[in-house]
């Protein structure tokens, strides 16, 4: 199953449960045009991911649905029980169905019959003569007058895409921005395209398309007359989008969203008594629905779909206790084909929930939502999937570590009895129980590791589209490649990626890449190519950015420097071109002539270096002038463990993080020598200079210890190369740094601590700042 | 050009559509007022073009094949 599959039975399953949850909602409360609004779109975007992984049965039954739901929603039908009903039951099909995608790949033989079935079914409602179209309670337009400093069409938007948006608020926290642009009508013979403005907006969230008069029937339309309005709601203020629509300014209206309209702060947030209350709502409505399902009727599907629901009901007020309790009733429910098990289930649930006994209520707050899904009749694995709350794994994770930690100390521990009481069978015992627990907790923090590992597809996913909205606006041609998107790396990492990434595809779009005419006069295919490819490399994931444009050239990047005053003549001149390249990191460096509104404003390069060194990885650039440039992202696959080397100098300790450290050398004393005020040595052709880690760290000199050990170890930091002279290396070993924390996080110098086995704190050395 | 109609009496909407083809399908669409529009070829959609297919409605086959369209017009509106 790849990416997209995976995506559409993970959001497929959130649609299911969202709009079962908003049609029990509506039988229960009454059909605010919110929520029919609400139901409405989780079935049209159901049908449009189902139109995408090509099922055509799920299409053909969520049509059907979805038409009475329009009908439903431009007042021309009334809710009635049955309409509910069959929608609930079309989503049952539904969810049966992702079940059976996800574990077989596809529909089941007779989708295609039953979907016909369903269709049929649905369509014979919308049949019916229904009058009542003045059902729509007046309760909806008196919630709505509430809310006057929100426009209704802003208030409708947000409502639509509110599960998004709350996604995204909850990611990035944020302000957000509404755009309402009618296009002039004219606008389309002065060459506008305003749907490509809207395409060109950053962190789009919600949008709509919409007529603004009526569509006259096809023979009498103007296709050059644009009849549109466009509702657009994106992450960001006004002022992002102001360079994008500056030439329809006109034409615009921007709205920062007010914090209080948004989803989630204030509406969002229900208190355990309501959390409670809408549990014992959605397990009533699991019990009645299975008390109506008779044994012919599809009873499999049912039963599922109620225990799914329960189970995500009770997840939601955390009673774990309780899912447990339904999960058992399942299989036997669907092996004896009687949902009475369930039922039963679903009462001791509910009478649980009453009484209030073993209320696992402590932490309620916005907490790790449970989200349960596909299960399983005959034994078949369909994949759970558990939502956690990113917090909850780092505290995981946190114990993880400490586990370590503790584990070392218990290393300690048994070579001192050892040492103490000699080798007999009790030392051999605490050995040999030290060594499995050591296993058992590496594998640990391995297997926590794991929960935090992502497909690159997260972020690889965007940039075909980001790339084909750039080109447009360079006016190149240029198509994106991706590979290797099912690579894995950790959260935290990958989080940080999009920046360096964007950064480094705009910078191949705007100053890479030729125009068509230039690469059709250079020989080259008109259309460039920009490949993102993701490849593990030993313990690294490598991420390479590359294009087929007309490359770096070393002299233009030399006068650069020059004119910047980065490097003075002569040190430019003793550069070959490889190091030249790597100039193009420096901060406030940048080729481009001109300044674009995408890139070249002069910063870039040294952001994506710096980044990438945050994270632990490394940047290097290759160029060929005429063929293209390639850009390497040498990524850890995590961020939690790091290598460290123990060295000793005056009696005390420090770590260095190995991947600084380049070598160790030992040297007889005839090989140093005094240059320019400091010590040095020639390695392999190059001159090191050589610092003592002593001098560095201010340690008290000791008289006892002779001048130089002559023990250095090679440090490569910023494209510089020092040795540090220490009295002894200890030991190497990975631990779990703790960024220095209170009054110690402005100590400069230092990357973090770690706790040695004997219980003592080790410093580990930031190379980076303690070299001159 | 990128609208055309094939011999099966469908319309046909392929590559970058500008917005010189809103008039080619609306003509197509008016004189071929049953044929379905597969649009899943078509890898950029003009507002003029895109706004015909709202207007006109026609049977569409497939998925769009512009993927912004597809994500956020076509999923909810059509």
């Amino acid at each position: 199953m790849n990416a997209l599959h995976e995506q559409f039975v993970t959001e497929a399953r959130e649609l299911i449960h969202q709009a079962g949850d908003d049609l029990i909602a509506v039988e229960r409360e009454g059909a605010s045009p919110e929520r029919i609004d609400r139901i409405f779109r989780a079935f049209h975007t159901l049908k449009g991911s189902a139109g995408v992984v090509e099922l055509s049965a799920m299409i053909l039954s969520l049509h059907a649905a979805e038409d009475l739901l329009a009908a439903i929603h431009g007042g021309r039908m009334a809710v009635t029980p049955a309409m509910i009903e069959v929608a609930l039951a079309c989503l049952d099909q539904v969810s049966q169905w992702v079940d059976d995608f996800e574990t077989q790949g596809g529909l089941p033989v007779h989708a295609g019959q039953d979907a016909q079935s369903m269709a049929g079914r649905i369509r014979d409602l919308l049949s019916e003569p229904t009058s009542q179209t003045s059902g729509r309670s007046d309760r909806s337009a008196s919630e709505s007058a509430g809310k006057d400093a929100v426009p209704e069409w802003l208030t409708r938007l947000l409502a639509a895409e509110r599960s998004k948006i709350s996604r995204h608020l909850q990611e990035q926290p944020g302000k957000l921005v509404a755009l309402w642009y009618e296009p002039r009508p004219g606008c389309f013979f002065d060459g506008d395209d305003p749907l490509a403005l809207i395409r060109a907006m950053p962190n789009l969230l919600a949008l709509n398309v919409e007529a603004r008069g009526a569509w006259p029937p096809p023979a009498e339309l103007d296709p050059y007359a644009c009849n549109l309005r466009i509702q657009a709601i994106a992450a960001g203020s006004p002022g992002d989008l102001a360079g994008i629509f500056r030439l329809v300014a006109d034409q615009i209206c921007v709205i920062e969203i007010p914090s209080e309209a948004l989803p989630g702060e204030t509406g969002a947030r229900t208190d355990g008594d309501g959390r409670a209350e809408l549990v014992r709502a959605i397990l009533e409505e699991q019990r009645r629905v299975l008390n109506a399902v008779s044994r012919s009727d599809d009873m499999t599907g049912r039963v599922s779909a109620a225990a799914r629901a329960s189970v995500n009901a009770l997840g939601y007020c955390q009673r774990i206790d309780l899912v447990k309790l339904i999960e058992l009733a399942v299989k036997p429910a669907i092996a004896l084909s009687d949902a009475a098990v369930l039922i039963s289930a679903i009462d001791d649930a509910l009478a649980a929930l009453a009484s209030g006994v073993g209320d696992g209520g402590d932490d309620t707050e916005g907490g790790g939502q449970l989200l349960l899904s596909g299960t399983d009749e005959a034994g078949r694995a369909a994949t759970r999937l558990l939502r956690i709350d990113e917090a909850r794994i780092d505290t995981l994770f946190n114990l993880a570590g400490e586990l370590i930690v503790a584990k070392n100390s218990l290393a300690h521990l048994a070579r001192r009895i050892e040492d103490e009481v000699g080798r007999n069978e009790l030392t051999s015992a605490v050995k040999q129980s030290h060594e499995s627990i050591g296993r058992l907790a590496g594998e640990m923090h391995g297997a926590i590791l794991q929960l935090r590992m992502v497909p690159v597809a997260q972020v690889f996913r965007s940039f075909p589209r980001l790339v084909r909205d750039m080109a447009h606006r360079f006016d190149k041609k240029v198509a994106c490649v991706t590979h290797g998107e099912t690579e894995v790396l950790d959260k935290a990492i990958i989080d940080r990626l999009f920046e360096p990434l964007l950064h480094l595809v705009r910078n191949a779009l705007d100053h890479g890449i030729e125009t068509s005419q230039q690469r059709r006069a250079a020989g080259k295919a008109e259309a460039a190519t920009v490949t993102i490819s993701a490849s593990r490399v030993g313990n690294r994931l490598v991420i390479e950015v590359s294009d087929d444009g007309r490359g770096i050239d070393p002299q233009i990047v030399r006068d650069k420097a020059r004119e910047r005053a980065l490097l003075t003549a002569e040190e430019l001149a003793a550069l070959s071109d490889e190091q030249v390249l790597e100039l193009i990191f420096s901060p406030g460096f940048s080729t481009a002539t001109e300044v674009s509104d995408i890139s070249g404003r002069g910063i870039g390069m040294d952001v994506v270096r710096s980044t990438v060194e945050q994270i632990g990885g490394r940047v290097s650039l290759s160029s060929r002038v005429g063929a293209g440039t390639a850009v390497r992202l040498d990524l850890p696959l995590n961020i939690a463990m790091t290598r460290i080397m123990v060295v000793e100098s005056r009696g005390q300790v420090f770590g260095i993080p190995m991947d600084a450290v380049t070598e160790t050398v030992r040297l007889t004393p005839d090989r140093i020598s005094y240059i320019k005020g400091n010590n040095a040595f020639v390695l392999r052709d190059r001159i090191v200079p050589i610092c003592s880690l002593a001098e560095l760290m201010n340690l008290p000199s000791a008289p006892t210890l002779p001048a130089g050990s002559g023990l250095l170890v090679v440090i490569e930091a910023s494209g510089k190369i020092v040795a540090i002279e220490v009295d002894a290396i200890r030991d190497r070993f990975e631990v779990v740094l703790k960024p220095m924390q209170g009054l110690l996080s402005e100590a400069r110098g230092y990357a973090g601590t770690t706790l040695l086995g004997d219980g003592n704190v080790l410093l580990v050395l930031d190379v980076k700042e303690i070299v001159p | 050009m990128s609208v055309r109609r094939h011999d099966n009496g469908q319309i046909i909407l392929e590559g970058h559509c500008p917005a010189e083809d809103a008039e080619t399908l609306l003509q197509l669409l008016q004189a071929n007022p049953e044929s379905p529009v597969d649009w899943t070829q078509c890898s950029y959609l003009h507002t003029a073009v895109l706004q015909v297919i709202l207007a006109v409605r026609p049977a569409r086959i497939g998925a769009c094949g512009d993927a912004w369209v597809r994500q956020w017009v076509a999923g909810d509106r059509l």
